[in-house]
C-alpha cells in the first residue's frame, strides 16, 4: 500500500533535520564547546554511578579508568545519536510547540538514563569480562539505546498524533 | 494515554536477540558478498579499475589497490560495523503486531534488501573516506581537500547515525499498516 502524503513528509523532514542536527553538532565551535563538555558530564555522571557501586575509577574528561580497565566515551558512546534520532524524529512529528519539548526533554532523559547504564555495563564487561566487551559495545548497547529513542518516539507519537498520522490508512 | 505494550516490547527484544544471533552468525558470509559488490560498485567509476576488497580476519575487508606499493601496508575496515544495524530493523519488525504475517515478513525482506543496498554504499564511502585521507602523501596527491572533506563528512554521519536512521525509515516505509507499535490509540 503506497504510503499516504503525511508519512512520506514526515520521513523527509526526519532527514532534512537530522542532516542539518548533524552538520550543526560536526561544525568544530559547535563539538568543542558543547558536545565535548556534555560527554565529559555523561563521563562523570558514570563514573560517580561505578563509584557508588564501590568500583576504584577515576574520571578525568572523557575518560573514566582504573587499575584495570579504562574507557574514553567518544562521539558514538555519548548518546548523542540516539538524541539526534529523537530531536529529528520528534520535530518532523506533526505537534504542538509543548507536546514537542516535553517529548524532546523527557526523551533526552530516557536515553541519557539508558547510556549511562551502558556505559557503566560496557566498563565492567571490559574490566571482569573483556571477551564480551566489543560485542556488547559495537552492537548491543549501541542498538539498544537507539531502540530506546525510537521506542519512546512511537509511544510519545502515538498520545500527541491525529490518528491518521499514526497509521497508514 | 498510551503507555509502553509490554508484550510489543518483549516481541520487540526478541527481535533484538534473534536479529544479533542471525547477525553474529552470518556476518563472515555476508560480509563477502557486501565487500564483492563494493568493490564492483567502486571499479565502474576507475579508470583503469584498480580497486580490490579482499576478505580477511574477524569480519574485516582489506583494501587493496593494484597500483599500491607492494610493500605497503593495507588499510582494513570492519565491516561488521557498517552491519549491525540489521538488528535495529529486525526489532523493530519484531515488535508489529502479527510479525508473522505475511504482509509483516514480506515488508521486512523488502527492508532488509534495500538496507544491504545501503550497506553495499555504506562501505564504498568508507573506501573512499581512506583513499582520501588515511594514506598520507598518496592521499594528498590524489584527492582535494574538498573531497577530504565529502567523504569524511559522509562516512561519520553514516557511522554516526544514519545507519540507523536508514533502518528506521526503511520500518516506516515498509511496515505492516495493521501491525506497527504506533498504531496503538486512544478511545
Amino acid at each position: 500500500m503506497p504510503m499516504q502524503r503525511t508519512q512520506v513528509l514526515f520521513l523527509v523532514k526526519f532527514f532534512v533535520i537530522l542532516i542539518a542536527a548533524y552538520l550543526l553538532i560536526a561544525w568544530n565551535p559547535v563539538n568543542d564547546n558543547v558536545i565535548v563538555p556534555f560527554t565529559a558530564g555523561v563521563a562523570k555522571v558514570s563514573g560517580a554511578l561505578l563509584q557508588g557501586i564501590g568500583q576504584p575509577v577515576d574520571v578525568s574528561g572523557t575518560v573514566i579508568r582504573s587499575a584495570r580497565f579504562g574507557v574514553n566515551i567518544n562521539n558514538g558512546c555519548n548518546g548523542v545519536e540516539a538524541m539526534l534520532i529523537l530531536l529529528a524524529s520528534i520535530v518532523a512529528f506533526p505537534a504542538s510547540l509543548k507536546a514537542r519539548a516535553i517529548g524532546l526533554v523527557l526523551g533526552a532523559v530516557v536515553v541519557q538514563f539508558l547510556n549511562a547504564v551502558r556505559i557503566v555495563t560496557l566498563y565492567l564487561l571490559g574490566a571482569y569480562q573483556p571477551r564480551l566487551f566489543d560485542m556488547f559495545h559495537t552492537a548491543v548497547w549501541q542498538i539498544l539505546v537507539i531502540l530506546s529513542a525510537i521506542a519512546f518516539f512511537l509511544i510519545w507519537s502515538a498520545r500527541v498524533a491525529p490518528a491518521r498520522l499514526a497509521t497508514r490508512g | 494515554m498510551p503507555r509502553l505494550d509490554w508484550r510489543l516490547a518483549v516481541k520487540a527484544f526478541a527481535g533484538f536477540l534473534v536479529g544479533l544471533a542471525v547477525w553474529a552468525l552470518l556476518s563472515p558470509l555476508y560480509n563477502r558478498v557486501i565487500a564483492a559488490a563494493a568493490e564492483k560498485t567502486l571499479r565502474l567509476f576507475e579508470r583503469p579499475p584498480v580497486t580490490q576488497l579482499r576478505p580477511a580476519a574477524d569480519n574485516y575487508v582489506t583494501v587493496d589497490r593494484s597500483d599500491f606499493d607492494p610493500r605497503s601496508k593495507r588499510p582494513a575496515i570492519p565491516l561488521h560495523d557498517l552491519t549491525f544495524n540489521v538488528i535495529l530493523l529486525t526489532a523493530l519488525f519484531a515488535a508489529a503486531r502479527r510479525p508473522f504475517s505475511d504482509r509483516n515478513i514480506g515488508g521486512f525482506l523488502a527492508a532488509a534488501a534495500a538496507l544491504a543496498l545501503t550497506h553495499v554504499l555504506g562501505t564504498v564511502v568508507e573506501v573512499m573516506s581512506i583513499y582520501v585521507a588515511k594514506l598520507g602523501m598518496w592521499s594528498t596527491i590524489h584527492y582535494s581537500s574538498f573531497d577530504r572533506n565529502l567523504w569524511g563528512v559522509a562516512s561519520h554521519f553514516y557511522r554516526l547515525v544514519l545507519m540507523y536512521a536508514i533502518a528506521f525509515a526503511l520500518w516506516w516505509v515498509f511496515r505492516d499498516s495493521g501491525a506497527e507499535p504506533a498504531r496503538k490509540r486512544r478511545r
